[in-house]
């Protein structure tokens, strides 16, 4: 029997109509090579899917990214349908576009990783391993 | 546990399937359970090339079957870095439509450093659903080459997908993965050289002694758009029937 090892995945994805990729794609690029499983889902996403897959993949972690101003709207309805459906535990992280002031209502939503523009990846992994409780490399 | 799963608790089975990817796996009674708790539901393998179009047919397989109200589960499998052992899972991506559909289950795999196409932990997952009920679960091998075959231990039907720019007659009798399909695809035969490739084919299949019992098909699609799909589907379905009845046509080394 092989060594029992618990790699950290983490789902990655846009919702709506947001089509700027290159954020989320970069991410996804350097968490892999950060030694993490990333489940890319591209753009385009409904909430209900996200949740789905989420639930199917079993990932200890959820990444949006979003460069317009409805990332408010949509992670509202994302963390109440988390919760609806029994997953509102796993972590969730917010990047892109995000506003200073709009922080504290995301807070309030229970999100705790939010990385706007200016974010350095050293802090977003220090964030995904302290959320899942795994260890990176 | 195993009750849950055999009911078709798409939770359950999807913390099972990290357990055992994980080599978490506590219980190994539990796993035989599922074993004798499997289904008739056909195992569709689909291999090929990377960017040859496996996940846009696959995309277009679960959109035909659900149509016609079947429950299909698919695992698709996506490498693992040499480097880091992270992974880019993106088979999601061409199946976005089917995400929020209860009747789909979709599930993205690692290979996790395993060379032949799927992970080593691939067969005890592909237990894990086809102990659900599904009446199908189509298996979504990592982009291949000629020598990446774990796929036909495990699928009962393999679907092979190419391009049109696969090869000449020399690629088309090599060993390998050209030996392993149940169907040809030639995807994408939109482009230039498509019934080339199917000739090739075609003519190393006749000098073949391998199939004495059926041929393999060979088919043209263009996933994007569904041309071809329909004919794909009925000639899934034609070799499903078929090994049903003739369970022991495949002798592998």
């Amino acid at each position: 029997m092989t060594a029992a090892h618990s790699p950290i995945r983490c789902l990655l994805g846009m919702l709506g109509t947001d089509v700027h990729t290159k954020g989320i794609r970069t991410l996804a690029q350097l968490l892999r090579d950060a030694g993490v499983e990333v489940i890319y889902l591209g753009e385009h996403n409904t909430v209900e899917g996200m949740v789905s897959a989420l639930i199917a993949e079993d990932a200890d972690i959820v990444g949006v990214s979003f460069s317009s101003a409805a990332y408010v709207h949509y992670l509202a309805q994302l963390t109440t349908l988390m919760k609806q459906k029994g997953v509102g535990g796993i972590p969730l992280m917010v990047g892109g576009l995000v506003h200073a002031e709009d922080h504290e209502q995301l807070r309030q939503m229970g999100i705790q990783g939010i990385f706007g523009p200016g974010s350095q990846l050293q802090d977003i992994i220090a964030y995904i391993q302290r959320a899942t409780g795994k260890k990176l490399g | 546990m195993a009750a849950a799963i055999v009911a078709g608790d798409c939770r359950e089975a999807a913390r099972l399937i990290t357990r055992i990817e994980n080599n978490e796996l506590g219980d190994p009674e539990l796993l035989q359970e599922l074993r004798e708790a499997r289904t008739t539901a056909p195992v569709i393998g689909v291999t090929g090339a990377p960017g040859c179009g496996k996940s846009t047919l696959v995309d277009q397989m679960v959109a035909t079957w659900r149509a016609a109200g079947k429950c299909v589960a698919v695992l698709a499998v996506d490498p693992s870095s040499p480097f880091t052992g992270g992974a880019i899972l993106g088979d999601r991506v061409r199946l976005q439509r089917h995400a929020s559909d209860p009747h789909v289950f979709i599930r993205s795999m690692s290979s996790r450093g395993t060379l032949g196409g799927l992970a080593q932990t691939t067969s005890s997952v592909i237990a894990v659903l086809a102990a659900m009920p599904w009446d199908l679960i189509i298996v979504e091998t990592v982009g291949v080459g000629q020598n990446e075959i774990d796929i036909v231990r495990h699928a009962g039907t393999v679907v092979l997908v190419e391009t049109p720019a696969s090869g000449d007659a020399v690629q088309s009798f090599k060993s390998g993965i050209m030996e392993i399909a149940d169907i040809f695809v030639i995807n994408k035969a939109d482009q230039e050289g498509a019934d080339r490739r199917v000739q090739f084919i075609l003519e190393a299949l006749k000098n073949s002694a391998l199939n004495p019992h059926r041929l393999p098909v060979v088919l043209k699609t263009e996933a994007l758009s569904g041309v071809g799909v329909p004919e794909l589907i009925a000639a899934i379905e034609a070799h499903v029937d078929y090994s049903m009845a003739h369970p022991k046509i495949r002798k592998l080394l």
